[in-house]
């Protein structure tokens, strides 16, 4: 991952890490009767992000992206160069587990044996989350449970945490960004999101149709 | 350093352009005050939102960067500190109100006399509020009023005296708060509309909500959500008496000879330090930021930090914790539509009951889960990945819906705001320290309501539920309150019922700080109303031409 040659580039890795992240991002969110992280462009949306702070934010209409400046253009620098530092590192572990467990780069093993190394990756989180659940229930309280209302920083993230987190982004944000392609990711979980983030900025998208009134109610503009 | 400009005096000098600084600004300026109101963040028009869940929810586009503004917790004294983005608000023009759901609902009578109906706690530092149900009145029904709250009063069976309904009628119902009203029905609960600042029909020249997926944690485009933003400050600027200045960050108030805040001192978008000269300074920068703000102003004459003479500034504090029990359903519920807070509540937890395992209670209300969108869904306990997270994404996310609460937890004279001795943000200035372990009531009262709510669920025909129980708190409902209290014992509290410091005669403060009790409601209708009564009283005390 050359930074100077990313950045020019508009892209963020090479040929093999970006094999090594779809093949994973297709395990994440994999493709059935509808669309997975693979049909999504989760990749495409993954790479465009980290090749530098020119698609952090898309404008408000969809029209562009915003460009950063000042101390919030440094902040994002900052951030951006740390994720990818977790991706190199990250992409290097997960090719080392897959040859340790699997006998192949993770690429090449078949979606089976692709899983088992996921798998494998996280277990040290889960091992240390089932401890934490234990010696709670020990002391007599509930086992934790996610927060509600909080998405983790990046930044915090180990790198499947991070990497799922990015498929989950890759095939359900705006089409802006360049994910979710052609609504994919908005169709397999039935969301009935605008048809462009225009229309929502415009005002022009209700999900008043989803609410517990008829289509009449809505016709006559009065929904109360 | 940079040159130091000062710009001319004014009459009252306001830090923060969020829900109370935005209406005390209004009305300060309505009543013939020249008015500055300095803001830390941008000053965003509405077209500048965007309806965008990775940028909004994911990406600090409006939730203050940890990079720059960062905040540590400790849960005690003896404890690791670490840095962490706890309770965070907006830092731009509007506040909590830029992003907010918007739901309004006001304290009850007895919220007013904690102290008084559950006796002290042990553990707990509870106090009465220094004004009561009646004091505020006038001024929820005003707030009420300038936003178009949609609700239906006389509903809500534990709400206090109203001197008129609600200006627009409620939200149409959802799916979800359809399925919350069935199952209080089902128990015999009373249950009602939230009232909220999204408009059921036209108002003031505002058009009815769209009802767009993209309300909780977005700003609203459209302008059909009230926000401080779109109804307070557009009035402070239209009396050509109030000068809103984005993007200063005020670090010191300093002294004059006789102990009376002199002047503001802040550093502008290009980086120059600039002294503000006022009669009058309001705090109204969040209960936490105008404590640390406090805390930075130290002198001869306040070395621990201004008005701090009796250390209690910055104690007391407390932040609520949002939590649920999540039920799914056979059929859709939709829980996205409206942004998932287009609800329905019920005040029957609220109220605090001796036959309960712990004193007070909360507002409970229908929502999504979590933010009910595609990127952020995530029930509890299932996989996050492979082919069994798809099915259940699937399968669940048109089905699932919570039943939420706000814990009303308790004050601590220990749960507390300071100055970090290390971390500084991207201004080279210490950040805000919280110190924070719940009371073991905020515990148990959050087990046993999320247990009701549960039921509530089931009542309604929940084919599964899920009790999200609070361990401890996060600061996830970026509610603050208390860290400056208002009381009548100037040893005990920092501010006077006026919300004047006892010990500073020209400081004021109207953000969530003055409240002595975190109360068992969505804060930010308390926080306007008060401020409104606030201003009110200081433009009654000095007169209108200054």
């Amino acid at each position: 991952m050359n930074d100077k040659r990313a950045g020019a580039a508009g892209t963020c890795f090479d040929a093999a890490q970006r094999r090594t992240v779809e093949a994973a991002m297709a395990r994440i969110i994999p493709s059935d009767d509808r669309a997975g992280a693979r049909e999504a462009g989760a990749i495409d949306f993954l790479d465009r992000y980290l090749s530098g702070i020119d698609i952090v934010y898309a404008k408000p209409d969809g029209s562009g992206f915003e460009t950063l400046v000042g101390k919030q253009a440094n902040a994002w620098r900052q951030r951006i160069a740390a994720v990818r530092q977790t991706y190199r590192d990250g992409i290097v572990a997960l090719n080392r587990l897959s040859r340790d467990l699997e006998g192949g780069e993770f690429a090449d093993l078949d979606e089976a044996a692709q899983d088992r190394v996921l798998a494998a990756l996280e277990r040290p989180v889960r091992d240390e989350e089932r401890e934490r659940e234990s010696a709670a229930a020990a002391a007599g309280f509930a086992p934790p449970e996610p927060a509600l209302q909080q998405i983790a920083a990046e930044m915090d993230l180990d790198f499947l945490p991070l990497l799922v987190l990015h498929t989950r982004q890759g095939f359900l944000c705006d089409p802006v960004y360049g994910g979710n392609r052609g609504r994919a990711g908005w169709e397999a979980i039935g969301f009935p999101g605008p048809e462009t983030m225009a229309e929502a900025h415009g005002g022009r998208y209700s999900t008043l149709p989803y609410f517990a009134i008829t289509d009449e109610d809505i016709a006559q503009g009065n929904g109360s | 350093m940079n040159r130091t400009s000062k710009p001319d005096a004014v009459d009252v000098c306001i830090i923060g352009a969020g829900a109370s600084g935005a209406t005390a600004a209004m009305v300060l300026a309505q009543a013939g005050f020249r008015v500055v109101a300095l803001e830390r963040g941008p000053w965003w028009t509405s077209d500048r939102f965007s309806p965008d869940e990775l940028a909004n929810v994911h990406r600090f586009n409006l939730w203050p960067d940890p990079l720059l503004n960062p905040r540590t917790f400790r849960a005690a004294a003896d404890e690791e500190t670490q840095v962490q983005l706890f309770c965070p608000v907006p830092q731009m023009v509007g506040g909590g109100t830029a992003h907010w759901t918007g739901w309004l609902p006001r304290m009850t009578e007895d919220e007013f006399r904690p102290l008084s109906i559950y006796g002290q706690v042990e553990g707990a530092n509870l106090a009465d509020w220094p004004i009561s149900y009646q004091d505020l009145e006038p001024f929820y029904d005003k707030v009420e009023w300038a936003f178009g709250v949609s609700g239906q009063g006389g509903v809500n069976r534990f709400e206090g005296p109203r001197s008129r309904d609600y200006p627009c009628p409620p939200l149409p119902p959802t799916r979800y708060s359809q399925k919350f009203s069935e199952g209080c029905a089902a128990l015999g609960y009373n249950a009602f509309p939230t009232p909220s600042a999204a408009l059921s029909q036209p108002y003031n020249g505002w058009p009815t909500t769209n009802q767009s997926a993209f309300a909780q944690q977005h700003g609203d485009p459209t302008g059909t959500r009230g926000s401080a933003l779109t109804r307070f400050i557009p009035a402070a600027v239209a009396t050509g008496r109030c000068d809103l200045r984005p993007e200063c960050y005020v670090h010191e108030l300093t002294l004059d000879a006789q102990g009376r805040v002199k002047s503001a001192v802040y550093q502008n978008t290009d980086g120059h330090t600039v002294e503000q000269e006022a009669d009058i300074f309001i705090l109204a920068g969040g209960a936490i930021e105008s404590a640390r703000l406090l805390l930075m102003s130290r002198s001869a004459r306040f070395p621990r930090g201004l008005a701090n003479g009796n250390d209690q500034v910055g104690r007391n504090a407390t932040f609520h914790e949002y939590s649920a029990a999540i039920g799914v359903f056979d059929d859709p519920v939709y829980g996205w539509a409206g942004g998932g807070y287009a609800s329905a509540s019920t005040f029957e937890f609220l109220a605090h009951s001796p036959d309960r395992p712990f004193v007070g209670g909360c507002h409970v209300a229908a929502a999504g889960v979590g933010i009910p969108l595609p990127i952020s869904f995530a029930l509890p306990g299932l996989p996050t990945w492979g082919q069994a997270a798809k099915d259940a994404d699937r399968e669940f996310f048109n089905h699932a819906m919570a039943v939420g609460l706000v814990l009303h937890d308790l004050p601590r004279a220990t749960n507390r705001v300071e100055l970090d001795d290390e971390v500084t943000n991207a201004w080279g200035l210490p950040v805000a320290r919280i110190t924070h372990t719940p009371h073991p009531n905020d515990l148990a009262q959050g087990r046993w309501i999320i247990d009701r709510n549960a039921e509530i669920l089931e009542a309604a025909g929940a084919r599964r539920t899920w009790k999200v129980y609070i361990e401890k708190v996060t600061g996830n409902c970026s509610h603050q309150h208390g860290a400056l209290r208002m009381g009548h014992d100037a040893d005990s509290s920092v501010l006077n019922a006026d919300c004047r410091a006892h010990d500073v005669e020209n400081l004021y403060a109207v953000d969530g700080g003055p409240f002595p009790t975190s109360t068992g409601v969505n804060p930010t209708l308390t926080i306007m109303a008060n401020a409104w009564r606030v201003a009110e009283g200081i433009a009654a005390r000095r007169g209108a031409a200054m």
